[in-house]
């Protein structure tokens, strides 16, 4: 389910145009961003929404002061611009920063203007209102921090302290999320409810599993095994294929991508990787499922009488051979009570026949 | 000595059948009728014909007795295939081949009026809150006979067959969730309304209301365990025989009172038994002493110490 | 008999209970048997830990296995000698049985304790086994509590303290210093005699029966062949032909192995009762059958039909042969007879709770290896016990001439052990009194 399709309002409270009639009414709040370790994806991400579109946005809705991929300066007419904007707007504008922060040696393995981005991130950020790390890079480390981080990436809230920051992790994040959330402190002045970890709640409260679309194949114990599959054909669970789903808390399951629905990665039939998630994606294989934390009944019924117990090859030959030893012992012994039986009597006889013998002879030869 | 045998009927029936007879006649026998309900009988109602085998009722039930759910079956799924020792509560599907009607069937422990396991459970392990009729389990008393797995007529307690700290798994109507006024786990998410909880009687009334509103629906139009098994507190309502759910028509006698009750005879008061010993030691004393001077004899004859 | 052949079998009456000499108590069977056991003991230490899943094949359905059901069940039933012999001696006055009491009171107190060990390893939760010691906690409506309780004071005290005599005497003949001791001793215990043997008739009485009334609750789940209210009867009834097996057939098979003369007037005596016994019992059995109207199902032909007519047939032809061995005096019908009947007879004891208990169609139960192992080796526990016990002390019966062999064995080849009782008024004539060190009792 896409949150915001066009003409729909992104709030349940208002569209976007009665914000920017709001917002149009006062000076239009700064943002400055900031590109450090990046690719630009959050940016890119940015450029597909259509409510309010990019154009809107940044010409009706925020004053984006400096952004590196979308203002058309450069060079030290940009960097004048940045310093102007800090100095005006100071303690009022929004910093968002994209891009992880290499901090290994005094940050020197990135400096933007002669300055190691750490610096700048610092300075930048100790006049921010508050500060937005979009993307999963800015947010704890991204892909520059995966093994074995030889610039020692880290997230933005390593870097800047004593503001509020809000995590939007993600590679890239829905770019709605980040518009809900600058809406949201444009229009009530104030930031979204967020977890332990800065994310707001109403993008990263629950993990795909819980919404996803394709539960019920998971529930039922179908999964695509392997790509091109059957199942994988089928649009079955991807579980097997590694999907990191319940594992993974994000809104993707519920709002995909480029407005189109369907277009998410689990849609595409390519298991979700994690993403959001720093002890996930660049730690776990691609491939490898995770434990499931919150178990549910399955679809198949058991039966009224169930199975249980059986015959074991192994035992049922030891109480043979043990029965047969028994057995065999008792027949021995009484084949052996059937000599001494017979020799008994034959023994009996003998002594009887001597004793008739003895009496047969009166004298000489009877004890007394 | 040759007619010891007599010595032995007539003292004993000369002590003590007139005073064993008195006994054992006078212990009554246990009806479906005398035995009691409990005062503030709680118990379920399932009615079949409701239930949509969903199994939320699984999952709350394990949730509320904080045991980790069963995924043993696909290390995936809670999927148990039965009760067991960490299953107390199972959604069963009773589905002929023939293609005639099928039915889910809900199966937890019946806290029955007079329980099989409670009777046969040697330091009363098991034991009938005389209250609320709940049948709860005891780990202090119990020494893991099993017995209880092979009494109950339903074949509802279980016993955890790994570790060495095994217990006996069976619902126990939530009590600790009862204590605080909240109802059993299972009934509080049934989305259909098909398992219920309240007291016994207004359960009762509840089923015969449905009964007569719907006729034709419930099976022999009655409601199992008013009477069965002299009465238990889970009562059941089907559209299909209660046999084919797995719940055996036992008739209105409960399982103890039918079996055990020569057993319960014999032993009341210990009186037979004790009666039998005095006997025993009077007619052994007198084969003693004529065992005893024999052996003298014998000994004198032979020179050797005797060997009693 | 003539009386000329009466006259030369004296020499195979048995007068006292000699111990068995000559013979090693430690042998290859011994050592066999010894390993068993060892066996037994480990995989007891790994069931403690692992629980009882892992070691057997007990499972949700049949919650109990082999070793209540056969070493507890049916080897007690073997292990009533105590009991059935011994009411056959002492109440009904059959003055013959006494000579084979020893070796009843002997093999009975090898199977109860065997049996109460597993009984032990079986429970689930031994540690609260404790609670046998407050009455008021037993709950008595319970067949197995009664079982439980019963069987504990029977082996501990009436069955201990009647094996207690021959290990008196063997203390006694051994060492003259210990002599006063071992009177009073003795004194004491004959005092308290009848009520100890009338304790040892009433509660084997009481248990063996109430192991009967076990199965009785599980109701139509044993087939109804089996399922009777007369269960504990039946029990009880086949405990005693059983033991009678067990006792006179040991002691055969003893006599056998170590060479010593068979009495056939004791072992005619016992194979009379034995075979009543057995009549009686399958006409009980059979009648109660018919009665219940379940004859029909004997002619199924389904496992439980083949396990009733194998039940039976032995139980029949035992008695049959037993029966016509008091005729031909044929000990090798005799033997056979005893160890058909008591196989019959274990079979009996043996179904309700195994082969003819059906709590699930689907359901099956078959020991795993481990579980049999572990019978095998408190069997064999008891075995040993039985071949050390037998050779030190005196319980296997023998004329009297065999004891004054065994003195004069001692006397020559161990001479060290003294006899003296022997050597008093012996065979040799001598007197030892001079040295004033050896004194018999009532001297």
């Amino acid at each position: 389910m896409i949150a915001a399709p066009v003409g729909l309002s992104l709030t349940s409270k208002r569209t976007a145009a009665q914000i920017a009639k709001i917002v149009g009414n006062t000076r239009r709040p700064s943002v400055i961003w900031l590109h450090f370790q990046d690719c630009t994806g959050c940016t890119e991400t940015l450029l597909r929404t259509s409510a309010p579109d990019v154009t809107h946005l940044i010409l009706d809705v925020i004053s984006l002061d400096y952004h590196e991929t979308l203002m058309a300066a450069s060079g030290a007419q940009a960097e004048a611009v940045l310093k102007s904007s800090i100095e005006e707007n100071a303690g009022k504008y929004v910093l968002v920063i994209e891009g992880a922060i290499p901090a290994k040696d005094d940050g020197v393995f990135m400096e933007l203007a002669g300055k190691p981005a750490i610096e700048v991130a610092k300075e930048v950020g100790s006049e921010a209102a508050a500060v937005i790390a979009i993307g999963s890079c800015a947010s704890w480390g991204g892909v520059p921090s995966a093994d074995p981080n030889p610039t020692g990436a880290v997230g933005v809230d390593s870097v800047v302290s004593g503001k509020p920051i809000i995590n939007l992790p993600g590679c890239p994040p829905n770019p709605y999320n980040l518009l809900a959330v600058v809406l949201e402190y444009v229009t009530m002045g104030r930031l979204p409810e967020m977890d332990e970890f800065k994310r707001p709640r109403f993008a990263y409260e629950r993990v795909i599993h819980e919404n996803c679309p394709r539960r019920a194949h998971f529930d039922a114990g179908r999964f695509a095994l392997a790509f091109g599959d059957e199942g994988h054909r089928k649009g079955w669970c991807l579980y097997k294929l590694g999907c990191k789903g319940p594992v993974t808390h994000a809104a993707c399951s519920v709002r995909h991508f480029n407005e189109v629905p369907g277009v998410w990665p689990i849609g595409m039939g390519v298991p979700c990787l994690g993403c959001t998630e720093k002890s996930v994606v660049w730690k776990m294989g691609t491939f490898e499922t995770v434990p499931i934390h919150l178990a549910t009944p399955p679809d198949t019924y058991p039966p009224i009488y169930s199975t249980a117990g059986g015959l074991k090859v192994g035992a049922a030959a030891l109480v043979g051979a043990i029965a047969g030893a028994v057995g065999g012992a008792a027949w021995v012994a009484s084949q052996r009570f059937q000599s001494s039986t017979e020799a008994g009597v034959a023994r009996v006889s003998a002594d009887i026949a001597y004793a008739e013998k003895l009496k047969a002879k009166p004298t000489g030869k009877k004890e007394d | 000595m040759a007619i010891t045998r007599r010595e032995l009927i007539t003292g004993i029936a000369k002590a003590g059948v007139p005073a064993a007879v008195a006994v054992t006649v006078g212990t009554e026998t246990l009806k479906a009728e005398t035995i009691p309900v409990p005062s503030a009988a709680v118990g379920l109602l399932y009615d079949a014909t409701i239930c949509i085998g969903c199994k939320a009722c699984v999952a709350a039930c394990a949730e509320a007795n904080d045991t980790p759910p069963d995924t043993r079956g696909d290390a995936l799924h809670q999927a148990p295939s039965d009760l067991n020792d960490l299953t107390r509560n199972v959604i069963k599907l009773y589905k002929p081949e023939d293609g005639s009607a099928f039915s889910f069937v809900k199966r937890q422990c019946m806290h029955c009026l007079d329980p099989a396991c409670a009777a046969g459970c040697p330091f009363q392990a098991l034991h009938k809150d005389p209250e609320s009729g709940v049948v709860n389990w005891t780990a202090e008393k119990c020494i893991g006979c099993r017995y209880c797995t092979i009494t109950c007529p339903y074949h509802i307690p279980r016993f955890q067959w790994a570790g060495f700290n095994p217990r006996v798994t069976k619902c126990e109507l939530c009590s600790h969730r009862l204590e605080k006024g909240l109802k059993p786990g299972c009934t509080s998410v049934c989305p259909t309304g098909a398992v219920i909880f309240g007291p016994r009687p207004v359960l009762l009334l509840e089923a015969k209301r449905r009964i007569q509103n719907s006729p034709g629906r419930y099976y022999q139009d009655r409601v199992y365990g008013e009477l069965d098994n002299g009465g238990t507190q889970a009562l059941y309502l089907s559209h299909v025989p209660f046999e084919k759910l797995g719940l055996p028509e036992l008739g209105p006698e409960s399982v103890p009172a039918k079996t055990l009750r020569w057993q319960r005879r014999f032993y009341q008061y210990f009186a037979l038994p004790a009666l039998l010993y005095a006997g025993l030691v009077q007619v052994i004393r007198k084969s003693l002493a004529g065992h005893e001077h024999e052996l003298h004899e014998r000994e004198k004859e032979t020179g050797l110490r005797a060997q009693i | 008999m003539s009386s000329a052949a009466a006259e030369i079998n004296r020499s195979d009456r048995w007068e006292r209970a000699v111990p068995v000499y000559g013979f090693p108590v430690v042998n290859g069977f011994f050592i066999g048997l010894s390993v068993l056991v060892l066996v037994a003991l480990i995989l007891t230490a790994y069931r403690e830990l692992a629980g009882l899943g892992p070691v057997s094949g007990m499972n949700d359905a049949y919650g109990w296995g082999i070793w209540k059901t056969f070493n507890v069940m049916v080897l007690t039933a073997l292990g009533s000698g105590a009991f059935a012999v011994g009411i056959a001696a002492w109440v009904f006055r059959r003055k013959k049985l006494h000579a084979l009491m020893r070796m009843a009171l002997l093999t009975s107190f090898l199977a109860y304790a065997c049996g109460l060990l597993l009984l032990g390893i079986d429970a689930g939760r031994p540690w609260n086994f404790y609670w046998i010691v407050f009455p008021w906690k037993w709950n008595m409506h319970s067949p197995l509590a009664e079982v439980a309780i019963c069987m504990s004071i029977y082996a501990m005290i009436p069955l201990a303290v009647e094996n207690i005599p021959p290990v008196l005497e063997r203390l006694w003949y051994f060492d003259s210093r210990l002599r006063p001791g071992v009177e009073t001793i003795e004194k004491r215990l004959h005092y308290f005699f009848p009520w100890i043997i009338a304790a040892a008739y009433l509660l084997p009485g009481m248990h063996q029966s109430s192991l009967g009334a076990l199965m009785l609750l599980a109701g139509e789940r044993v087939h109804p062949l089996w399922q009777s209210p007369l269960l504990p009867v039946l029990y009880l009834g086949a405990a005693t032909f059983m033991s009678f097996g067990c006792v006179a057939g040991t002691t055969m098979l003893c006599c056998l192995v170590w060479k010593r003369g068979m009495d056939m007037d004791v072992l005619d005596e016992a194979a009379r009762i034995t075979a009543w016994l057995i009549f009686v019992w399958l006409g009980l059995r059979l009648l109660d059958i018919m009665i219940r109207g379940a004859l029909g199902t004997a002619f199924h032909f389904d496992r439980f039909a083949g396990v009733f007519w194998l039940e039976v047939l032995l139980i029949a032809i035992g008695g049959v042969l037993l029966w016509r061995s008091l005729r031909t005096h044929d000990k090798q019908s005799m033997f056979v007879g005893y160890v058909l009947s008591s196989a019959g007879g274990m079979i009996y004891r043996f179904s309700p709770t195994t082969l003819a208990f059906r709590p699930n169609p689907e359901a099956l139960y078959f020991p795993a290896t481990v579980e049999i192992l572990v019978s095998l080796g408190f069997i064999s526990l008891g075995v040993v016990g039985f071949l050390v016990a037998v050779k030190r002390f005196a319980i296997l019966p023998a004329p009297l001439q065999e004891w004054h062999d065994m003195a004069s064995y001692f006397r020559f080849r161990r001479p060290y052990i003294r006899w003296t009782g022997y050597f008093k008024y012996g065979f040799f004539g001598e007197d030892e009194t001079e040295g004033g060190e050896y004194r018999v009792s009532g001297d």
